[in-house]
């Protein structure tokens, strides 16, 4: 790897780590600034195949699969007074690793792929979840800054074990 | 109420039994809270509830063609559900017979040989033993394969709904659902419906007995549980959950059916396919449907829910169930259905707005599930029993019937807990046979 590629995932993995703040602080709307208009968030239901039959998801049932404005919507949601899932708020702590920058064009678009894993507690309870998985992202560069245009995750579990997805992958 | 020196633990099964027969009173809707958090009751249930009755295992059209099998639970057994070559469905114990080992570990597929990972023991998708390695050799041909089929599990089907049971003589399946199957029509008879992809599954730490509890009969919940839904505008405000019918019928089944509504909520194109397969009563009821929020006895809940998104106005139909897996915990799995012939434009929005609302990340499910994990919580431990903790049920006990163009026992508006009442009423009936 040279220099520059190492720039470049360097770049990509700020990006995710401070996406990762945001959404840990509990920043929604400053994380929604940061998808772009043509947004597709999606994840979909995973599956257990025989052997090595892929993809081991459904390509038709998903547990996201929002455009810009249902995603605005979720967000706007959980500012009611009514969101209980969501009062209080979980603690959540993302961890993104294994980033790798599948293709690039500077100052117009990217394919990133990253791992995720989220630890989540819920009020007083001891007990946490964990989820993990996979985020296929796509980015566009606009109005000099890099905006997410599709999130593709791919959850390691074909029965989730969180009892709701009212935080975001 | 009756005091005991004994926990439910210290107790015989029959004192249990006898134990629910004093302290549980539907009919007074009088429900205490032990029920939700004692393993005890939970062992009863699964010996007299779900290894006796007929539970849900699936929709036809996840097995779509001939050689497509799916593996489901019942009563928390593995099953293989498959399509043989002539289109017949069976389900059998995903067990092999030899020595035990579980045949099949895909969720799906299509395949009309099964073979099993320890000994290569054959079976076909009709459940007959085809065959065993070095069979003549090591049997000197002594192995009777006839007698070595795969365990066959007794299954019915009610309008591409698939049951099953473990228990040879139990009622025919259309007798158990008695008059809810009028209402079922309107759910999965009013066309020929087919599964979105695969269901969605995720674990809740809650009694199964709360989702259904919820579903049976539960609209009261929407005004503040859901409240959010009416402040984003996506229905019309926090009391329409009142408005329509609340029924229920022998056997522990109900609903609550939201109308009127004046937007027909279906593919408008498939009219006369839902008039073709729905008498004219039914049709009337589905032209003026809102919303319909029901369960079929113990744990198969269903749901028409009419919401507007973008604007727009689309239903999505579902079914869910809430499997067992413990006294606190369960699997929600919950399948997705749309009218084959709609419009994928059709199809694609039911989908995104089942997505939206009921599925993991739904915005009106996952309040459910919180409300669900709290209550299953509070009620566990040995405090609730000793302390003779009870939930009240008496809400409508009051009320007279109405009318109904309908099947079943039902009332004028959905803020009854008639429908909990039945379910429970049903339940202890099981439980105490």
């Amino acid at each position: 790897m040279n220099v520059e590629k190492m720039l470049l995932k360097c770049q990509f993995e700020q990006w995710l780590y401070d996406e990762a703040q945001l959404l840990d602080d509990i920043e929604f709307d400053d994380w929604f600034d940061l998808m772009h208009s043509s947004l597709r968030y999606q994840m979909p239901v995973r599956v257990n195949k025989e052997g090595v039959e892929r993809p081991d998801y459904s390509t038709e049932m998903f547990t996201f699969n929002d455009d810009i404005e249902l995603l605005k919507l979720r967000v706007d949601r959980l500012k009611t007074d009514y969101a209980w899932a969501e009062i209080p708020p979980s603690r959540t702590r993302r961890f993104v690793s294994n980033v790798r920058v599948k293709d690039y064009v500077e100052g117009e678009k990217a394919v990133v792929k990253s791992y995720l894993l989220i630890y989540r507690s819920r009020s007083t309870d001891i007990q946490h979840d964990l989820i993990s998985g996979e985020r296929n992202d796509e980015f566009i560069f606009e109005e000099g800054k890099w905006k997410l245009s599709k999130r593709i995750f791919i959850v390691d579990q074909s029965t989730i074990n969180t009892r709701n997805l009212a935080i975001f992958v | 109420m009756l005091k005991t020196e004994k926990s439910l633990e210290e107790m015989s099964k029959q004192q249990v039994v006898d134990y629910l027969n004093e302290t549980v009173k539907p009919e007074e809707g009088v429900i205490p809270a032990y029920l939700l958090g004692d393993p005890k009751v939970y062992d009863i249930e699964h010996e007299k509830v779900f290894l006796k009755t007929w539970v849900f295992i699936g929709h036809d059209s996840e097995v779509p063609n001939k050689g497509d099998f799916m593996t489901r639970e019942l009563a928390g057994y593995s099953l293989i559900i498959t399509r043989d070559a002539e289109g017949e469905i069976r389900a059998f114990y995903n067990m092999c017979t030899h020595r035990g080992m579980k045949l099949c570990r895909a969720d799906k597929g299509n395949k009309s040989l099964f073979t099993c990972p320890y000994h290569g023991f054959n079976f076909k998708n009709t459940g007959e033993l085809v065959g065993v390695p070095l069979q003549k050799d090591i049997y000197g041909g002594n192995l009777d394969r006839s007698e070595m089929g795969l365990h066959k599990v007794k299954l019915e089907s009610y309008k591409g709904l698939l049951f099953g049971t473990w228990n040879e003589d139990a009622e025919p399946l259309e007798e158990l659902l008695g008059d809810i199957k009028w209402y079922l029509d309107i759910l999965v008879g009013r066309a020929e419906m087919e599964v979105i992809g695969v269901p969605q599954r995720f674990v809740v730490n809650s009694n199964w007995k709360v989702g259904s509890d919820n579903f049976v009969g539960d609209s009261y919940h929407t005004m503040v549980t859901h409240g959010s839904i009416a402040k984003l505008g996506m229905v019309p405000n926090a009391t329409y959950s009142k408005r329509g019918f609340q029924i229920h019928t022998d056997n522990g089944h109900g609903l609550n059916l939201g109308t009127p509504n004046p937007d027909f909520a279906f593919p408008e194109e498939l009219k006369d396919e839902f008039k073709t397969n729905l008498s004219e009563e039914q049709y009337g009821v589905l032209s003026n449907l809102k919303n319909m929020i029901g369960n079929v006895f113990p744990n198969l809940s269903f749901l028409i829910s009419h919401t507007k998104i973008k604007d727009q106005f689309i239903s999505n139909t579902s079914i869910r169930m809430w499997r067992p897996i413990g006294h606190n915990k369960m699997e929600v799995i919950a399948w997705m259905l749309v009218e084959k012939n709609a419009s994928q434009d059709w199809k694609d929005r039911s989908r995104d707005s089942f997505i939206l609302t009921f599925s993991p990340s739904g915005i009106f499910e996952q309040d459910d599930t919180e409300v669900f994990t709290d209550i299953t919580e509070a009620a566990q431990g040995p405090m609730p029993f000793l302390k003779n903790l009870t939930y009240n049920y008496t809400m409508g006990l009051h009320r007279e019937p109405v009318d109904f163009i309908g099947p079943g026992v039902a009332y004028d508006d959905k803020f009854t807990e008639a429908s909990q009442r039945n379910f429970y009423k049903y339940w202890l009936e099981l439980m105490t046979k």
